[in-house]
């Protein structure tokens, strides 16, 4: 049986494969040019807060080399989705173009049939997922060195939530291709549906897992070296008291300053105890982040598959 | 329940929401007999295969197979039933040898030899690709996947609806010669009478979701005669026997009767009938067919 699964799932799990090693073509010659770069500029010396002038200088010229390659990158967090939807797509043609009745009608069960099916499935998206981690992780060293691994784009492709994206866009579309039992319709409501979860979490949700810290320090003064490698969700400006002060434009202490100079505001501003404030993640909730969102994609993504096992157990003839 | 049935129902129903695509059937099919199941379309045929095979669950009634519920004892029973789907579903993407091979590794008592015996028979060459077989090639290896599992019971929906008249006689002469080397059950669905009578020697009638007449088709050849006499009221032979078709001109009544025992009113001329125009009668959509089907329904023995 496991071999009559894998000969179904081949063409897509092939395609899967052929789609990572476009990726290794890509991404390995710019890994190792940008490790090298970051190496031979000495770049792991200006890490810290306090940096020295070569070292901005030298930070600068890195970023302004490989940041667009790095938002490039940042779109391959789309892929978990193509894998996902691609490796549903020979359950959801079975039911498509019938041929389940003719594995059904062998002599197996059609609850075996299912199993296999769909774990064979789970297995190719989970090696794909651990692939496109492994490679994307690699890739991103130097910068993960530089500005952490809380930023959205880093976040969304390290460590182990691209697991469970990959697995709940799999779920998504084996649900909606056992009820709607058409490819294409099931195919295009899954990704759209892997998308506006991902932006959902991505915006509104992953910053509400964990109830933020916040943190203030004076006006003018360095941000603090815990926020390096946060996740800032926010700042504001808030007076002596933490309330947030009305916007510095318009107001200070009650005076109306606007247009007068920047440096008579920031005076202002200081005199009057106003500070800055941050919300944010800190770096070390990267693990506790990441479990907890793992666990809500790869959950939801369990409920769907059973769901479609189910449907298609009873429903499907 | 007689221990030599391939197939029993028992007030066999399914029903989807309000609609019944199969309603209060019962019949035997015999072992070792080859069945019509004919009907035209959404008449049941489908729903009673698929029943018996399990891919449907009944929602009223009950059926064997083998002795064997389907719906419960799939694991015990799929091995010794072959069963070729409507469209004769295959994988495009495999080859023939991948479909062999599929057939391998799903079922137990599969007999690998037989299986390329057939192929090579047919003169296909093991790499081709199943999307690349013409129809008529595509129900061939549709049906040496069933019949390389070594079934007690075959069961084909429709096998020949979407061939061309050669390849259906070419398939039904494939069934034939598996007939008579194993002995095998098979019933086999069609809403075209044609060539059936040659295959066959079992016939289920269903129109409308119902069994409309079942037997040996001896027996119905037997049964049934055309009447013809002088322009009358049918009433008095409908009172003995069943008026399945009437018609009339100014002078002449023409009716085709399911006799029960002779027909001995001499007004009556009697004449032979085939079995075409037997299925056509009972399928006609005149109204004497309707107003006695359920009368029908009951007298005919399951």
């Amino acid at each position: 049986m496991t071999w009559v699964a894998w000969r179904r799932q081949r063409t897509e799990t092939l395609i899967a494969a052929g789609i990572v090693a476009v990726l290794v073509l890509a991404l390995v010659p710019t890994g190792v040019e940008m490790a090298s770069a970051y190496h031979h500029d000495g770049l792991s010396g200006c890490l810290g807060v306090n940096t020295s002038l070569s070292c901005s200088t030298e930070l600068q010229s890195f970023t302004s080399r490989f940041d667009h390659l790095n938002s490039f990158v940042s779109w391959l967090t789309l892929i978990p989705g193509l894998f996902g939807v691609l490796l549903a797509a020979p359950f959801v043609l079975e039911l498509e173009n019938g041929t389940h009745r003719l594995a059904w009608t062998q002599s197996i069960t059609r609850g075996r049939w299912i199993a296999h099916k769909l774990a064979v499935a789970v297995g190719a998206a989970i090696v794909a997922s651990l692939v496109l981690t492994l490679l994307v992780t690699w890739w991103r060293t130097p910068y993960v060195h530089l500005q952490g691994r809380m930023t959205t784009s880093t976040y969304d492709s390290e460590g182990i939530v691209v697991f469970g994206y990959t697995l709940f866009a799999l779920g998504l579309v084996a649900a909606v291709g056992a009820v709607w039992r058409r490819a294409v319709p099931a195919l295009v409501t899954g990704f759209v549906g892997y998308f506006a979860a991902r932006i959902f979490v991505d915006t509104w949700l992953r910053q509400r897992l964990l109830t933020p810290l916040r943190i203030s320090w004076p006006f003018g003064s360095g941000e603090p070296a815990v926020l390096q490698h946060a996740w800032g969700i926010s700042q504001q400006l808030v007076d002596a008291s933490g309330k947030p002060a009305p916007p510095p434009i318009l107001t200070c202490g009650g005076h109306v300053i606007a247009g007068s100079g920047k440096q008579a505001l920031g005076k202002c501003l200081t005199a009057h105890g106003v500070r800055l404030q941050a919300i944010y993640e800190p770096a070390s909730r990267f693990w506790p982040l990441q479990g907890i969102e793992t666990g809500l994609f790869a959950g939801t993504a369990l409920v769907l598959l059973l769901f479609a096992a189910w449907w298609t157990h009873e429903r499907a003839a | 329940m007689s221990a030599s049935a391939a197939l029993l129902a028992d007030g066999l129903g399914k029903r989807y929401g309000s609609n019944w695509a199969l309603r209060e059937c019962t019949l035997e099919i015999p072992a070792g007999s080859v069945t019509a199941l004919v009907g035209p379309n959404g008449a049941g045929k489908t729903t009673l295969l698929q029943l018996a095979i399990g891919l449907l669950r009944p929602s009223t009634g009950a059926i064997e197979v083998l002795g064997r519920t389907p719906q419960h004892d799939a694991a015990a029973l799929l091995p010794h039933v072959g069963f070729v789907a409507q469209e004769h579903p295959l994988y495009h993407g495999f080859t023939i040898a991948d479909t062999l091979r599929f057939g391998a590794k799903l079922n137990p008592r599969w007999d690998q030899d037989a299986a390329v015996r057939r192929i090579e028979q047919l003169g296909l060459p093991l790499r081709k690709k199943i999307g690349k077989l013409s129809g008529g090639q595509q129900a061939q290896v549709a049906l040496t996947l069933a019949l390389s599992k070594q079934p007690q019971v075959l069961l084909l929906d429709e096998p020949v609806a979407s061939l061309d008249p050669l390849a259906r006689r070419e398939f039904l002469q494939s069934v034939m010669e598996a007939v008579s080397e194993t002995g095998m059950t098979v019933v086999l669905s069609s809403h075209i009478v044609a060539d059936l009578e040659r295959v066959c020697d079992h016939l289920v009638i269903l129109s409308h979701a119902r069994t409309i007449l079942a037997g040996s088709i001896d027996d119905i050849l037997a049964s049934h005669r055309v009447l013809t006499g002088p322009r009358t009221d049918p009433a008095t032979v409908a009172r003995v026997h069943n008026v399945v078709r009437e018609s009339h001109t100014e002078r002449q009544t023409t009716l085709l009767v399911r006799a029960n025992g002779h027909v001995y009113d001499s007004t009556w001329q009697l004449h032979e009938v085939d079995l075409e125009e037997i299925v056509l009668a009972y399928l006609g959509l005149d109204r004497t067919v309707r107003t006695s089907r359920e009368r029908l329904h009951e007298a005919v023995p399951a």
